[in-house]
């Protein structure tokens, strides 16, 4: 490892609403290195996207609202800096990859221009050259540099995302935020999509954080995992602890609701119940009301870290007394 | 490499074309639209070509008492009025007065309003209360009505005739132009041009204005023959241009008085204003029938 590119510490981030306050992240930590990827997972709501906006600091205020937290990315602390030089951060240090890239394509505007609109802001080059530069990009996310004259209706959705990648990395930056960038994409592309990033982030030696909720995308691009249950983060760990070593419930009903290739006839077995009401949270474990494994104390108590390795480490009652604990459907 | 040397000849090769192609083809479809830019044609080249058609000093000011309220006739196409000026040439000048006001008054309407308009819906909360607000307090007076008070305090000219045409014509293209940025700014490609770094105003200049011109350009045509109509309607009542020089609305008023015998005085000014006004009307329809995405 050469060094840390992003540490987030104690994280937490509410909306505030006439219908009450959502607690979206609640304290969380999270640290990349160069040149890896965290995969930061977790069912609809659980605060991922939210997480990602905040380290650009794009969080809607109102109605968002960063109660306490630190954001380092490449030694400068985020939270301290004026808008203006947030600026020149978003786009240039970190980037973002959006979730659809339907719609995070400006409709009016060519594919070129687009491209050369981030390079202009941050190298500060000529118009020409911008635009040869965006050329190169295009090239480099294999569409034919010829296109670039070309709007974004005139793109199918894999090449679409393509251009938008070729955006996030056009001013190389040292992290890069990738949102659900397959959701919208059918399966083919989505290898397609995602074997490009993986060649991409390593050529240009990048850390990268891959939101998601598919397990197969973290097994393909990540190197450690975080997931995220309600704002908070249940268990992180390389991706082997994670896959192999699992020791959260949460973490286990994922792994329980995929399908299984070697055993088609075998029935899912989902997580039941829906995730707790972000206005009003349990003062214990989020996740006891669906848990299986449930006890008494996790009704009430908020669970402590329990750390199995140095980089992995689990948020559950079932430990701190039997570190020897091992779940019932689990892998492993 | 090998899938993505694939997806490269997966590319079509798709045919460039421009949106406003697209727009024309379709507005070519519609008949009324073309009738309507024909005659704005016709009356455009009346008003670029006058002084090859009539002479201003003689035809159209000059007054020739002998011939006066003369019929039309082979010398003069839509006869004389009453101080014996060619009709026809007054009306072709009055082209140049009409559509230049029109055009200035939105001009100054659109670049005002919309600029309000723009900073009220894209910063929203108490900005946009504070420019909607008083805005808001215009739109209460009759357009006409203020156009007329700010004509009275300015006094009667060409330039103080656009400049109250156009303030009138503000708080309808701020509340345009700030429904179609509301509509535009929350979508993704907006957030992901902030992830990038740009600035606010690069954003509502380059990201948020050309996504919403469609309604705009629909409603600054429609307003163009509104403001016609207003600078005739103003000069009617001599607030506006000033006789002699030729305006459609100062040649009704002064035709009005002989009405009865020589209608032709006040025949071919009016139907000149119609003629424009609906023009516009048609273009403006066609127009918004074209650009209405839901019809692609």
């Amino acid at each position: 490892m050469k060094g840390t590119v992003l540490k987030v510490e104690n994280l937490a981030v509410r909306y505030v609403t006439e219908d009450g306050i959502v607690q979206a992240v609640n304290g969380i930590d999270i640290s990349v290195e160069k040149g890896s990827t965290l995969g930061l997972v977790g069912e609809t709501g659980a605060g991922k996207t939210t997480t990602a906006l905040s380290v650009l600091r794009l969080i809607p205020d109102p109605p968002g609202e960063v109660v306490s937290g630190k954001i380092e990315l490449d030694g400068k602390a985020l939270m301290e800096l004026p808008e203006s030089k947030m600026e020149k951060i978003r786009g240039g240090l970190v980037s973002m990859i959006f979730q659809d890239p339907m719609t995070a394509l400006n409709p009016v505007l060519k594919v070129g221009d687009q491209i050369a609109e981030a390079i202009k802001i941050h190298q500060q080059l000529s118009q020409d050259k911008a635009l040869q530069k965006a050329r190169e990009m295009l090239e480099m996310v294999g569409i034919p540099g010829a296109r670039m004259n070309e709007y974004p209706h005139q793109f199918s959705g894999g090449m679409k995302q393509r251009v938008v990648i070729a955006i996030a990395l056009s001013c190389s930056p040292k992290l890069l935020i990738a949102d659900e960038p397959t959701t919208a994409l059918d399966v083919t592309i989505q290898a397609q999509v995602l074997e490009l990033m993986k060649e991409l982030k390593e050529k240009m030696d990048m850390a990268m954080i891959m939101i998601t909720h598919d397990l197969g995308v973290v097994a393909e691009v990540c190197d450690n995992v975080a997931i995220m249950y309600a704002g908070r983060i249940v268990e992180q760990g390389t991706l082997e602890e994670i896959f192999n070593n699992t020791k959260h419930p949460y973490t286990e009903g994922l792994f329980l609701s995929i399908p299984n290739i070697d055993d088609r006839k075998a029935e899912l077995k989902p997580i039941r119940g829906l995730m707790s009401d972000p206005f009003n949270l349990p003062p214990g474990c989020s996740f006891c009301d669906r848990c299986d494994y449930a006890m008494d104390k996790c009704a009430t108590e908020k669970p402590e870290k329990v750390h199995f390795s140095p980089d992995h480490f689990v948020e559950c009652h079932l430990y701190p007394d039997n570190k020897e604990f091992q779940l019932k459907g689990g892998k492993g | 490499m090998s899938d993505r040397t694939l997806s490269r000849k997966m590319i079509p090769a798709t045919k460039k074309r421009s949106q406003a192609l697209d727009v024309w083809k379709r507005l070519r479809k519609s008949n009324s639209a073309i009738a309507g830019l024909i005659l704005i044609f016709i009356f455009l080249c009346l008003a670029v070509f006058a002084p090859l058609i009539a002479d201003y000093e003689n035809d159209a000011l000059k007054m020739n008492i002998i011939e006066r309220l003369q019929s039309p006739g082979a010398d003069h196409w839509f006869g004389t009025d009453e101080m014996g000026r060619d009709i026809f040439a007054r009306i072709v000048y009055g082209t140049r007065i009409s559509l230049f006001v029109g055009v200035i008054s939105v001009s100054i309407a659109l670049t005002l309003g919309g600029t309000l308009g723009a900073i009220a819906g894209y910063y929203g909360g108490k900005i946009d209360n504070i420019i909607m607000r008083t805005l808001d307090v215009l739109l209460a007076i009759p357009t006409i009505l203020l156009a007329i008070t700010i004509v009275a305090a300015l006094g009667a000219s060409i330039l103080n005739l656009m400049i109250a045409v156009g303030i009138s014509n503000i708080p309808g293209f701020a509340r345009v132009v700030r429904a179609a940025v509301l509509s535009i700014k929350d979508q993704e490609f907006i957030e992901a041009a902030r992830a990038i770094g740009s600035r606010d105003h690069t954003i509502i200049l380059k990201h948020v204005l050309p996504n919403s011109m469609a309604p705009i350009i629909v409603f600054a045509t429609l307003k163009v023959a509104s403001a016609i109509m207003a600078t005739a309607s103003l000069s009617f009542i001599g607030l506006g241009i000033q006789p002699p020089t030729p305006e459609w609305g100062s040649m009704l008023a002064g035709g009005r008085a002989y009405i009865r015998d020589n209608m032709y005085i006040v025949l071919y000014p009016g139907l000149a204003i119609v003629l424009t006004v609906l023009s516009l009307n048609l273009i403006g329809d066609g127009l918004r029938d074209a650009l209405d995405p839901k019809l692609k």
